[in-house]
């Protein structure tokens, strides 16, 4: 098992050389550094010259590169520009308030999702099986930005129930905390529990119509029993799939939402680090996104493990 | 065995996420009970204050567009910095609402006979936020800093600063000119006083610790958030009543949150709802909308002059009568409604400082402006020998005034029969292809007004090439003139030379609009607004 953990963790060091190259070099390929952010519309070109000379932005791309790989052997990812600090304290800085986002976000989503996936597995055909598939159709097919803004008009400027956008981080107090996300997660929510639902929903159809299943009935067992004690554990690995997913792409960041929202973020931090042309900072974020996808994939296939005791990891 | 270590990897997991968490925030404890201290202190002020006065809050939240990328106002030129930087620093001469230079840091000057020597006197017991008095050291320290970062010093280049005596400073300029205390009190890019030791030790990319004499000193930044300013208890108002950028500035808010906030309809769902008092910025798009909102009050201000610039030197438009046939066709008036979408926000003028500014307001050349003549145009391209060589156009439509009045241009240039091409960029790339005459033949960019005309940078050749030895003639005889009218003569013929090169042409006269919640009193506004006299009501 240990030996698993090690070897998946291993794998990812390509994997990340390959991102880090290939980040660097389109970086490095389109115009425009820093420098060029810097020092705003009326800068001249050699003003911009020398700044980035100063800043070692002008030697060829190689010395760039291996310089900034020797620096992250060191444990030195480079120097945030704009931000005035360095790109791990930057990147540790905005994980947090996309953390406490995706986790809001997905427990909205799970509330919602699993309970109204299962109730439509298991009335699959009547109304409630079809009002729930539509709705989560149509959940999937809103854009994030315009749940975003609708959220936001309704509950922040019509009722103002919530402020419209914002961040107080958790030492403010979690009432504080959770006031300013609570719009956002729930932006983010519903387009998750839509696809969740669906998912939960095809998994358990999947099982449901198995011969353990109607033997289990057969028995007599209670329904309540069948759904949680049978179905649910089995379609348990693919449902823990999607939300591993779900996760995935929450705590990575979501760009468009922490922009409308005003939260500063990894998807904030990402934008204006592209915007900036701040280099260090955009390869330390793309690096650091990569590392959590393939984290909470681990994470997801030790859980298999527990939920289903068939799946034994690392043996062959 | 195997759940226990997925159970451990897991907590591990988590406990580097929470510790991740902390440390994003764990810097704002000390900020939570310096507000509560403000808090209290606001609240003992207002027991003491007669029941039927209005009470005000202690702190003010502005919505601002974009995040300021540093605290130097030296280096930047960005209204963001400047704006900001104002509340932080002072220089020592600054403007009035009649855009005369007055002392703010300096108590006055003399100059000598020859014009070539400044000998300014400090203000004494004026204090830094660090506690530090300010002295002439320091002044020596940040102006010369400043003569060599800031683009708009290059007018007195070779000026250097010594000390005479603590409060005495010497400034010594090349040439003798009318304009040498103007260049230290512009406003863009302006001469803050920082202490010595930080004007010393500053790098490439400017000083790292942010210490002035302002009214407000910097309290937090926090990237992507907020700039929180805080009242300066031991600051030194300058005398006389509050005027522009000097006189008086009482910081009459105790705390100032400059909130960044790029969404436009954030911003706008933020004023409406009272969670900011003051959005910068206001797309014009909803001006009309929202000026029929009681609750809210527009405040319009002109700030510069939307440009179109030619490239004289490469390229087909090299050709002067093709660059006159491109001025024939342009219709300003649907270029400019384009741009900013509602008349009240454009003036019509062809001008490139403010037409209302006694001395350097001009209409010279302005029969080449906005002409709207396509027969003319045609005529012209004939005269030039034109043959269907495509004109390109490059734009960044992250302005998106630039980006619109340039699709106009491009219309008006085919009907006129022109082989108009639109290139479109990031503002990056866009910046690079601007500064390289063999990469555009047109561009439209936004420029604020400069106090002097001899600052605008269609006289500069960095910006688009302009090389003609009748600007560089222009502004020596603006600069060496002995009066303002021979100056503001000069300037006249300097403007008309302009427009009859055809080395660019304004498109007429842009605003700012800055959205308040109904009832904030004392919003100012000189070249940047001014929050220092801002009272919001509770």
């Amino acid at each position: 098992m240990l030996s698993y953990i090690l070897k998946r963790i291993l794998s990812l060091l390509p994997v990340l050389f390959v991102v880090s190259v290939v980040i660097f070099l389109v970086v490095y390929l389109i115009p425009g550094g820093p420098a060029t952010a810097m020092l705003g519309l009326e800068a001249s070109a050699e003003q911009i010259a020398e700044l980035n000379a100063q800043l070692g932005f002008d030697r060829p791309f190689l010395v760039q590169y291996v310089d900034w790989l020797a620096g992250v052997f060191h444990g030195d990812w480079g120097q945030s520009y704009f931000l005035d600090m360095p790109v791990l304290t930057a990147i540790a800085e905005y994980f947090g308030p996309t953390l406490s986002l995706a986790i809001l976000a997905q427990v909205l989503s799970l509330i919602f999702a699993i309970p109204m996936g299962m109730l439509a597995a298991y009335k699959r055909g009547t109304a409630v099986d079809l009002a729930t598939v539509s709705i989560s159709l149509l959940g999937t097919a809103v854009p994030g930005f315009l749940l975003s803004m609708f959220l936001m008009l309704f509950f922040g400027v019509y009722l103002r129930w919530l402020p419209v956008a914002g961040y107080a981080p958790l030492e403010q107090g979690l009432w504080e905390h959770l006031r300013y996300l609570i719009l956002p997660a729930l932006s983010l929510g519903i387009v998750q529990a839509a696809y969740i639902t669906r998912m939960t929903r095809s998994a358990l159809l999947e099982v449901l119509y198995k011969n353990y299943i109607r033997t289990a009935r057969a028995k007599g067992l209670r329904e309540s029993a069948i759904m949680f004690g049978q179905a649910l554990k089995n379609a348990a690995p693919t449902i823990l799939t999607v939300v591993g997913q779900s996760f995935g792409s929450l705590v990575t960041g979501t760009i468009v939402t922490e922009v409308i929202f005003n939260i500063p973020g990894l998807g904030m931090l990402t934008m204006s680090s592209i915007n900036q042309r701040d280099v260090f900072v955009i390869q330390g974020v793309v690096l650091f996104i990569t590392v959590i996808y393939v984290l909470v994939n681990l994470v997801v296939d030790i859980l298999y493990g527990l939920v289903d005791p068939r799946i034994q990891l690392g043996r062959k | 065995m195997k759940k226990r270590i997925a159970a451990l990897l897991g907590t591990a997991l988590l406990a580097g996420m929470m510790t991740a968490c902390g440390g994003g925030s764990g810097e704002t404890t000390a900020e939570t009970t310096a507000a509560a201290a403000g808090g209290a202190t606001e609240a003992a002020a207002e027991t003491e204050a007669a029941p039927e006065e209005t009470s005000y809050k202690s702190e003010l939240n502005v919505a601002v567009a974009a995040n300021p990328p540093s605290m130097d106002p030296h280096g930047i030129n960005s209204n963001i910095v400047g704006s900001i930087g104002m509340h932080i620093y002072e220089p020592l001469f600054s403007l009035n609402e009649n855009y005369e230079a007055v002392p703010v840091l300096a108590e006055g000057y003399t100059v000598s006979d020859d014009g070539l020597e400044y000998t300014i006197t400090l203000r004494q017991g004026v204090k830094f936020h660090n506690g530090q008095e300010m002295k002439a050291d320091d002044v020596v320290a940040s102006m010369n800093l400043w003569l060599e970062r800031c683009s708009k010093a290059e007018l007195i280049k070779g000026s250097t600063f010594e000390k005479v005596d603590d409060y005495t400073v010497k400034m010594t300029v090349p040439e003798a000119s009318s304009d040498i205390i103007m260049v230290l009190a512009a406003p863009i890019q302006f001469a803050a006083i920082y202490p010595q030791s930080v004007a010393e030790a500053a790098g490439p990319d400017g000083i790292s610790e942010y210490i002035g004499t302002g009214p407000y000193e910097l309290a937090e930044w926090k990237q992507d958030q907020y700039v929180k300013l805080t009242r300066f208890a031991d600051y030194q108002s300058p005398e006389g009543e509050s005027s522009g950028l000097v006189g008086a500035k009482p910081a009459s808010t105790e705390t100032i949150y400059f909130r960044v906030v790029t969404d436009n309809s954030t911003r706008i769902a933020g004023l409406q709802t009272g969670q900011y008092d003051i959005i910068e910025d206001l797309p014009l798009e909803y001006y009309e909308q929202l000026s029929s909102d009681p609750s809210l009050t527009m405040d319009v201000e002109t700030g510069g002059t939307l440009n179109l610039f030619f490239n004289t030197t490469q390229g087909p438009l090299a050709n002067q009568t093709l660059r006159q046939a491109v001025m024939a066709a342009l219709n300003c008036d649907d270029i400019m409604l384009a741009a900013y979408g509602d008349p009240n926000l454009y003036m019509l003028d062809a001008g490139w400082c403010p037409p209302d500014d006694a001395v350097w307001g001009s209409d010279a050349g302005s029969e080449y402006y906005s002409q709207n003549d396509p027969e003319k145009a045609k005529e012209l391209m004939e005269e030039a020998g034109y043959n269907g060589e495509p004109i390109v156009l490059v734009t960044t439509p992250d302005y998106s005034e630039m980006y619109n009045a340039t699709l106009v241009v491009q219309e008006e240039l085919k009907q006129a029969g022109f082989n108009a091409e639109v290139e479109q960029y990031d503002f990056s790339t866009f910046m690079e292809h601007r500064a390289d005459p063999a990469q555009f033949d047109l561009f439209i960019t936004s420029n604020s007004y400069n106090p002097l005309p001899v600052q605008l940078s269609v006289l500069s050749q960095a910006w688009a090439g302009l090389d003609a030895p009748e600007v560089a003639e222009g502004i020596a005889a603006i600069r060496g003139a002995a009066t303002t009218e021979e100056a503001s003569a000069a300037w006249d013929e300097l403007q008309g030379f302009l427009y009859e090169y055809g080395a660019a042409s304004v498109l007429g006269h842009y605003t700012g609009v800055y959205g308040l919640r109904t009832g904030v009193e004392g919003f100012d506004y000189l070249r940047y607004p001014i929050y220092w006299n801002v009272k919001v009501p509770e």
